[in-house]
């Protein structure tokens, strides 16, 4: 090749690099760099949308109050972590076992009918189900109670009004929305693993546990991470479903970071506040899910 | 693109409920379509719209049948436009549920947009409104409108749907849907005249079956029915109150119970709320309203205003606080000859028993940034709703109006099963607003969360809760700069 | 125990599994052929004479078509827009690395990390200064933008398993990068390109809380309305809801039926190829 013509695939190179990159790029600009730069200037400063005042500069005052706990925000934090560590825990732990059950039922009759039923609930839209599952928790009408109480002889359980109970009885309806989600995952990592290799285990006699450790785990852990990951992202902001059910409540047993902050940034209007609140949200999750990359591509490099 | 204003509001249940008004017909209140006074008027004034299409857009509170009222009487006013002014008009809807109105009208507002013309607001939302500059002033246009200078049945008319800042001269709504609070009875028991006989015979005293027994009953003898009529085996309950997280709905009947005993909780002058609103007399209507969960049914910390419509329309309990608005809700076509409504009980003993209860109701109000046209259209439209046919028109439908004239009607107690408890609530003194001020949500929230939190038991104390609502609304008005005191040292304790 | 007798138990048991997850949803289903009072009814009635009342009710309501249309035009046009970009980026990503790829792909996962209330909140701002609000163009965009991410991950992890030996085959044949992307790369990604395509068309689908701030009437899909029609008359909307969700569910209930093959190979990001 001629230096002319490698100059000029180059340039060509360059240019079609910027050419399939530039249209993400925009979008990234417009609806990520520039609302985030506008997030961060904001969190400096004391502003309410019905002040009817231009933003006021407040130094590091917002985040002094975070630190110092107004509005109850560790509270939420704290709530809030408990929610993604049980709750994915609970999606995993049920999710893989699920997918290791369908996996071995390949020859099932209506299989691909029972995984669309399983799947459902992950499609139902969210505040359809908050809204229903408030009345399926019901005391008085919903079902939930009444068969409760016709199977085991509970008495009537006050799901959503106990303190002490409410804030599971969401934990639930999360892990029932998305469990399936982690057996789809589970069924995604399995089917990764080479049939050769899972052949050549049989033949070797190797026990369950081995095969899992030695064979499947070598090449599903990636994909299992992944989802794992997908779903600590989601279960962070929970929102929606917590809303049509108890909007925080009772007290604030249920109030979850995100739905303090929908709070405070489209209810009060506390954009200053709020802004500072979503950096300090940023940092942890930009945080967690360093640690959790680091995690792949440690395993992936290892691998 | 905006719904038809002449669509079925909300579900079909709205229909069949209108049976309910054959009993109002019989009172020589009916034949009052719009045709009637439409002919009545003269020759067209000379308008400048004369000969325009205007399409207006109303924003209004989803399922709440004041506010799609006001909707579905909108085309007579198109009728009436046409004739009387020459310009054709044309009426959208918008609408979303209370807890998120305020939500949606703010975020349009503030981008000055002109998307909702006319805004059904609830009445605790104008400070928030009105001190943006997001709604218009009206003190110069009802200077200008005869119409609008109506003589209001009470002063709380005013003071609720009005004024912003409370106190002052500044009117930014009028009255779209009065609004109190009101017992709702179960007429069948309380009239049985074997249940009568079980409670004298329980209690040595007469079971309260009428407006008048309901009128003089204080919250002890209240709570003798609540108690008697609680009867889990049989599905029945004494009563259902308002304890939900949700919006103001344990808020309402809960200040009512502190005001009612002669508590307040702010200065609305100074924004002092600490000392005010955390007193042990405070704590104790606390108390008073958590004791009472016992007579009703289990889930009823979760009660608001839907949760309780179905309770009460499914028969579960005997008695029933809720707002005078819904009657069309709460009394269907089955349990209509079941129903009496009367004033909720009093507070306290004999001669100084008292009773202030929360206003609910919502004003119309406009948006600021209406350009001319809309502007005027907007003006019409409220010169028409304060006709005294368009008023009677609305109670006949369903709704409450506020204005003297109406109220005073002689047959106005008669128009629907509510009215009568509903003027008697409307009568000065008996009921009032919380604050307008702009931070209103946010001191809303706290005190939710407060009371709810002690409701449920997940706050032991009663007044640890009230401490902690107090320190906290202090902040939020301290911050705004409206309180001159912030909170004080003890509030460093303060939690739920 | 016979083999047989365990298998049929074995499946057995995972219907039962699938049933039982199924049953809050079918719930739904089934109260939507209910009246108000036997919904409401206690015990709560299995049995009951069903009524197709609610159905014609909602499709009588004057709003219903425009939200639907909204629906179906939002998350198809958003969804479209998003996994084409993302697939161009991609392609850029696995193919060139440009400077920068990891750090830039981690920044793309950071939009999706935070919660929605703090992700709209500066974009309200923004749209509120520019005038973009109640606008279906500014809504698709910032949907786009929300499923661009979860797209580039996995057409990345696709791209990268397709061998660079056919895109320098087809440019050795004289093909131009345009032949090479769309008609030679493009085919073999299409279990990503699908599976990109449904988890962010189930997500635009079901979204509430962006519609509710930075759209408007104009924009009003499905959920706002579930949202906002929850209420009637000051109680809740049983029927309503009952009715609108089971509809709602019906085209990704289908799309997971019927190109479950393809999801199941999408969430390897790229790692199997055949059959999973």
């Amino acid at each position: 090749m001629s230096t002319n013509s490698i100059s000029r695939a180059l340039d060509n190179r360059k240019f079609l690099v910027f050419a399939l990159l530039a249209p993400v790029l925009a979008f990234f600009i417009v609806f990520n760099t520039i609302p985030t730069l506008w997030l961060l200037g904001l969190s400096f400063h004391k502003f309410s949308l019905i002040s009817g005042t231009p933003p006021e500069f407040f130094g590091i005052r917002n985040f002094q109050d975070i630190f110092f706990n107004k509005n109850n925000i560790w509270g939420d934090l704290r709530r809030t972590f408990l929610f993604v560590v049980v709750g994915v825990s609970i999606q995993t732990v049920l999710g893989v076992l699920l997918g290791f059950l369908f996996w071995g039922s390949k020859d099932m009759p209506g299989r691909r009918v029972a995984l669309t039923l399983l799947f459902t609930p992950m499609v139902l839209t969210p505040i359809a189900t908050g809204t229903f599952f408030r009345f399926i928790y019901d005391p008085t009408f919903g079902a939930l109670n009444f068969l409760l109480s016709g199977l085991f002889g509970t008495g009537v359980i006050d799901f959503l009004g106990n303190p002490s109970i409410a804030y599971w009885a969401v934990l639930a309806v999360d892990c029932w929305m998305w469990t399936p989600f982690m057996t789809l995952m589970t069924l995604a990592a399995l089917g990764s693993v080479p049939k050769a290799e899972l052949e050549a285990a049989e033949i070797d006699r190797l026990s369950w546990p081995q095969r899992v450790s030695m064979v499947i785990w070598h090449h599903g852990k990636f994909i299992l991470m992944l989802g794992i990951l997908l779903r600590t992202i989601d279960a962070f902001k929970t929102l929606d479903l917590i809303i049509p059910m108890t909007k925080g409540g009772p007290g604030q047993t249920t109030r979850l970071v995100a739905v303090e902050l929908n709070k405070q940034s489209f209810e009060s209007f506390n954009m200053g506040w709020s802004s500072a609140v979503s950096v300090l949200l940023l940092l942890i999750s930009i945080a967690m899910t360093s640690i959790f990359i680091y995690i792949l591509n440690r395993r992936r490099k290892a691998g | 693109m905006t719904v038809d204003s002449g669509r079925r509001a909300g579900s079909g249940l709205i229909m069949p409920r209108r049976t309910l008004l054959k009993g109002s017909a019989a009172l020589g209140l009916s034949g009052l379509v719009s045709a009637p006074f439409i002919n009545r008027l003269h020759a067209q004034e000379s308008h400048p719209l004369a000969g325009q299409k205007i399409e207006m857009n109303i924003l209004g509170i989803a399922g709440w049948l004041p506010s799609s009222l006001g909707v579905k009487m909108s085309p007579m006013f198109a009728d009436f436009a046409k004739e009387k002014y020459g310009y054709d008009v044309t009426f959208g809807f918008a609408e979303a549920p209370f807890a998120d109105l305020f939500q949606k009208a703010a975020t349009s507002l503030a981008t000055k947009s002109q998307e909702y013309n006319i805004i059904i607001s609830d009445s605790q939302w104008l400070g928030a409104l009105a001190k943006p500059g997001w709604i218009l002033k009206l003190n110069d246009i009802i200077a200008k409108n005869k119409n609008l200078q109506l003589d209001w049945y009470s002063d709380t008319v005013v003071n609720t749907y009005m004024k912003y800042p409370d106190g002052g001269e500044d009117i930014w709504g009028l009255p779209q849907e009065g609004d109190t609070k009101a017992l709702y009875v179960r007429k069948d028991l309380v009239e049985d005249p074997k249940e009568q006989e079980a409670f004298q015979a329980k209690y040595g005293m007469k079971l309260p079956s009428t407006f008048e027994d309901y009128e003089n009953l204080n919250a002890e003898d209240y709570e003798k029915v609540m108690e008697f009529f609680t009867r889990p085996d049989q599905g029945l309950w004494g009563a259902a109150w308002q304890y939900s997280r949700v919006y103001d709905f344990c808020t309402c009947p809960q200040l009512s119970i502190m005001w009612s005993r002669g508590g307040d909780i702010w200065d609305p002058k100074t924004g002092q709320v600490e000392g005010i609103l955390n007193t042990e007399d405070n704590a104790k209507a606390m108390e008073l309203y958590k004791s009472w969960l016992k007579y009703m049914p289990p889930g009823a910390t979760n009660y608001g205003i839907a949760e309780e419509i179905d309770v009460w329309t499914q028969g579960k309990v005997a008695t029933c606080l809720q707002w005078a608005a819904v009657g069309l809700a709460m009394i269907t076509p089955e349990n209509k000859d079941k129903v009496l409504v009367v004033p909720p009980p009093k507070f306290g003993k004999g001669e100084e028993a008292k009773r202030v209860y929360c206003m609910g109701g919502q004003p119309w109000v406009l948006n600021a940034y209406n350009d001319d046209a809309k502007m005027r259209v907007a003006i019409d439209f409220l010169n028409w709703w304060y006709q005294p046919e368009t008023t009677l028109e609305y109670a006949k439908r369903g709704g409450n109006p506020t204005d003297k004239a109406t109220l005073s009607n002689p047959d106005f107690d008669s128009i629907n099963p509510w009215n009568r408890a509903y003027k008697f609530m409307l009568e000065p003194g008996r009921s009032r607003d919380f604050w307008h001020h702009p931070r209103y949500s946010e001191m809303l929230a706290v005190q939710q969360e407060g009371f709810t939190s002690y409701m449920t038991g997940s706050t032991e104390s009663a007044k640890q809760a009230l401490d902690y609502i107090a320190c906290q609304q202090q902040q939020i008005l301290y911050d705004d700069g409206f309180a001159s005191a912030g909170p004080s040292d003890a509030c460093s304790a303060a939690s739920l | 125990m016979p083999q047989r007798l365990r298998t049929t138990l074995y499946y057995a048991a995972l219907w039962l599994v699938s049933l039982i997850f199924f049953a809050p949803v079918a719930w739904i289903i089934l109260s939507s052929f209910k009246t108000r009072n036997d919904i409401l009814a206690t015990p709560p009635k299995l049995i009951f004479s069903p009524t197709f009342e609610n159905y014609v009710d909602l499709f009588t309501r004057s709003t219903f078509m425009l939200q639907l249309i909204n629906s179906v035009f939002l998350s198809l046009a958003a969804v479209i827009l998003a996994v084409f970009v993302s697939f161009l980026a991609a392609f850029c990503f696995s193919r060139f690395k440009p400077k920068g790829t990891d750090f830039l792909m981690f920044l793309l996962l950071s939009i999706r990390m935070l919660p929605g209330p703090a992700v709209i909140m500066p974009v309200y701002l923004m749209y509120v200064a520019f005038g973009w609000k109640d606008n279906h163009i500014g809504l698709i965009f910032f949907y786009a933008m929300f499923s661009i991410p979860f797209s580039v991950w996995i057409l990345k992890g696709f791209l990268d398993g397709v061998s660079t030996r056919f895109d320098e085959t087809g440019r050795v044949n004289g093909g131009s990068w345009f032949h090479v992307i769309f008609k030679v790369v493009l085919p073999q990604v299409k279990p990503g390109l699908i599976a990109a395509f449904i988890f962010n068309l189930i997500f635009v689908w079901n979204e509430f809380l962006f519609n509710f701030i930075i759209g408007g009437v104009s924009t009003q899909n499905i959920p706002y309305a579930l949202a906002v029609g929850a209420y009637a008359d000051g109680g809740l909307n049983w029927t309503f809801i009952a009715t609108l969700t089971s509809i709602y569910i019906v085209p990704p209930v289908l799309f997971i039926y019927f190109f479950q093959k393809y999801l199941l190979v999408g969430m390897t990001f790229g790692t199997v190829r055949g059959e999973v």
